[in-house]
């Protein structure tokens, strides 16, 4: 499902032009409306909003920043391009102190340590929780029908995205209990799972080798996600982790077939296996089964790839599945191999 | 592994069957003859092979005394060397006897693969020599069946050498139960996979299995553990442990050094000094790294990187 930042600051704003147009004419109110996605687009500033929209929507012009300019930068961009995300993120918080979502993205350039991260995370979950929470009963308070559902719905994402964070973080930090234990409190709080909180609870759970939680997760999917079943490139490559462990090399490369049917360019991702850095705001907006929806898999899999003792420096794993990955595609393999090259020589 | 000593024990045993049922004190004598002159006793396939395979680890053992005056590239020449020699020893041990358990497994391990491969090697020998029953009481006991314990256990290292944990765990706990004495230190590896798996219920019971007798492995592996279960004030308490009840702890911890492949197993070390924590971090290494920020945390604790620094000094090591 994943969270649209552009489309949050489109729905708040329409939920807040509807709301004023509400006290007057029902037909002016109707061509007033007509008229607000090209006021959106062209003179946002002259629409109704509060601080905490301004806000948001200076969080979602860092996100741009940060999570789609940045990771295609040069060299001499980034630095800019950095200081930019990180004053409209100042900005964001002069405007309105209590937004999350920019409280959280400026904490990972504020923490020094991926562990201090993850514990300033959750040293204020609750108290973000709280404060959603309340914005969800004051919304409930205002607003009926859909608007209501909606308008609850917005005011509940920064917990719950502070919620993927943490367990991303604590992924990323070896802690992969309190990973698994965030996913869970993460899906109980947004059981339509908006943040793809199963994904991280996948591969948390290959990391404790939990086979049975991995097969319940992938029975609970009809009802967290009806609409997209157990074949994403995360639980796919926690299956296959798994298989691996239990040296059934059979069901891991039947795993490994599945994501290569599935995923375009497949074989030069999972030789790649490039790392990259995780999505600020949320995790990176990507179509479903695309080449790049891998490649954020493979970049969130090293945890698993990368783990034991093998010489390449590649983890146990993440030999295996490149070497067998270029068995599947020897052509594909070499290009992503030589493509790969001249990276670490600049490196 | 006493591989003199069990050739002796193996010889001694298949005479004492040959001649009919000893006294306690009759075998004992026998033993002492055996042990003043083994050779003169070696007669079948298994005990030849044998005897190839304690004078070959008498010779690698006798030919790594010198390594600390060699440079790198000398050192890694000389390594190459010794390993090919046990190598070749361990092909002509089992020219003679086909069926040399020890032999089959020394030979694997002194070929430097990657885990998985290493581990394809092991169970493979496994499956040709797997026995249907184990002996009675305590296999150890029993010197004919001490390699397979020793190939068990060297699965469950690289196990846990290849990120296979359950595996890991599974594997050392056969071990155990098949020798509750435990001397291959099974046990060691199982609480370091129990620590990856943030298993604590496993680590509490493997703990009490061996009446909470400490080593190197528990106190890192349960440092280990309550870091990652964030129970930080009590991680930090455990390091303190680890660091004040191991010598050289912190020292070992914060310089980790390369320990030589296990030829056949662990090479014995006092519980809880120096040369153990030496063997402990490096068995640790793969789980330390899948925890980014743990050395970090540890070189803040002031009072261990302190305590590393004096162990250097009094040692005369390099800090």
């Amino acid at each position: 499902m994943a969270h649209n930042p552009q489309r949050e600051d489109y729905q708040r704003l329409g939920l807040r032009f509807a709301r004023e147009l509400d006290q007057g004419d029902p037909a002016a109110a109707t061509r007033a409306f007509a008229s607000f996605g090209r006021r959106f687009a062209q003179n946002r500033d002259a629409l109704p909003q509060s601080d905490a929209d301004r806000a948001f929507h200076l969080v979602v012009l860092a996100s741009e920043v940060v999570d789609y300019q940045l990771p295609f930068a040069t060299d001499e961009q980034a630095p800019g391009l950095i200081q930019r995300g990180k004053d409209l993120l100042d900005e964001a918080l002069s405007l309105d102190p209590s937004c999350h979502d920019a409280v959280r993205m400026r904490s990972s350039s504020q923490t020094p340590s991926i562990d201090e991260r993850y514990r300033f995370l959750l040293e204020r979950v609750d108290d973000v929780r709280a404060s959603c929470e309340q914005a969800r009963e004051e919304a409930g308070a205002e607003l009926d029908g859909e608007r209501r559902a909606l308008a609850q719905d917005i005011a509940m994402r920064p917990y719950w995205r502070w919620m993927a964070s943490l367990a991303e973080e604590a992924l990323i930090c070896g802690r992969n209990l309190a990973a698994a234990d965030a996913a869970e409190r993460l899906l109980a709080a947004d059981p339509r799972d908006t943040s793809d909180a199963r994904f991280t609870l996948s591969y948390a759970l290959a990391k404790l080798e939990d086979e049975r939680g991995l097969a319940e997760l992938e029975r609970r999917y009809a009802e967290i996600s009806p609409l997209r079943g157990p074949d994403d490139a995360w639980i796919l490559l926690a299956h296959l982790a798994l298989a691996h462990k239990r040296c059934d090399f059979r069901g891991a490369r039947a795993q490994l077939r599945r994501i290569v049917e599935l995923y375009p360019g497949a074989v030069g991702t999972l030789v790649r296996q490039s790392e990259l850095p995780d999505g600020e705001f949320a995790r990176l907006r990507v179509a479903p089964y695309s080449e790049d929806e891998l490649v954020l898999a493979v970049s969130e899999g090293v945890v698993l790839l990368q783990e034991g003792n093998d010489r390449s420096g590649r983890g146990v794993l993440g030999s295996w599945v490149a070497r067998e990955a270029a068995l599947l595609d020897p052509a594909a393999a070499r290009e992503a191999a030589s493509a790969a090259q001249p990276e670490e020589a600049q490196r | 592994m006493n591989a003199w000593e069990e050739l002796v024990e193996r010889c001694a045993r298949r005479r004492c069957e040959k001649i009919g049922p000893l006294s306690d004190e009759a075998y004992a004598e026998l033993v002492l003859a055996v042990r003043a002159d083994p050779e003169a006793f070696v007669d079948t396939e298994q005990e030849r092979a044998a005897l190839v395979i304690a004078r070959a680890l008498d010779a690698y053992r006798a030919s790594c005394r010198d390594d600390e005056l060699l440079d790198d590239a000398a050192y890694e020449a000389e390594r190459a060397r010794r390993m090919a020699a046990l190598r070749a020893e361990c092909v002509r041990a089992l020219e003679v006897d086909g069926r040399s358990l020890d032999a089959g497994l020394l030979q694997l391990l002194s070929s430097d693969l990657e885990p998985d491969p290493l581990l394809a090697g092991l169970l493979s020998l496994e499956r040709d020599h797997a026995r249907d029953e184990l002996p009675e009481g305590d296999a150890w006991d029993d010197v004919f069946y001490r390699p397979h314990l020793r190939l068990r256990a060297a699965v469950a290292r690289v196990c846990l050498d290849g990120a296979r944990y359950r595996m890991a765990e599974s594997a050392a706990t056969s071990v155990m139960d098949a020798a509750p004495s435990d001397p291959l230190g099974a046990r060691h590896t199982l609480v370091l996979a129990c620590a990856r798996l943030e298993d604590e219920a496993g680590f509490d019971a493997a703990c009490a299995r061996f009446s909470r007798q400490e080593s190197a492995w528990s106190h890192l592996a349960r440092t280990l553990l309550l870091y990652k279960l964030d129970r930080m004030s009590a991680a930090r308490r455990a390091l303190r442990g680890y660091a004040e009840l191991c010598a050289g702890g912190a020292y070992a911890l914060l310089r980790p050094t390369y320990v030589e492949t296990y030829l056949p197993d662990r090479q014995d070390a006092a519980p809880c000094s120096f040369e153990e924590c030496l063997l402990a971090v490096c068995e640790a290494e793969p789980i330390i790294a899948d925890v980014p920020d743990f050395i970090p945390w540890c070189q803040e604790q002031e009072w261990l990187v302190e305590g590393a620094r004096r162990f250097a000094q009094g040692r005369d090591l390099d800090w």
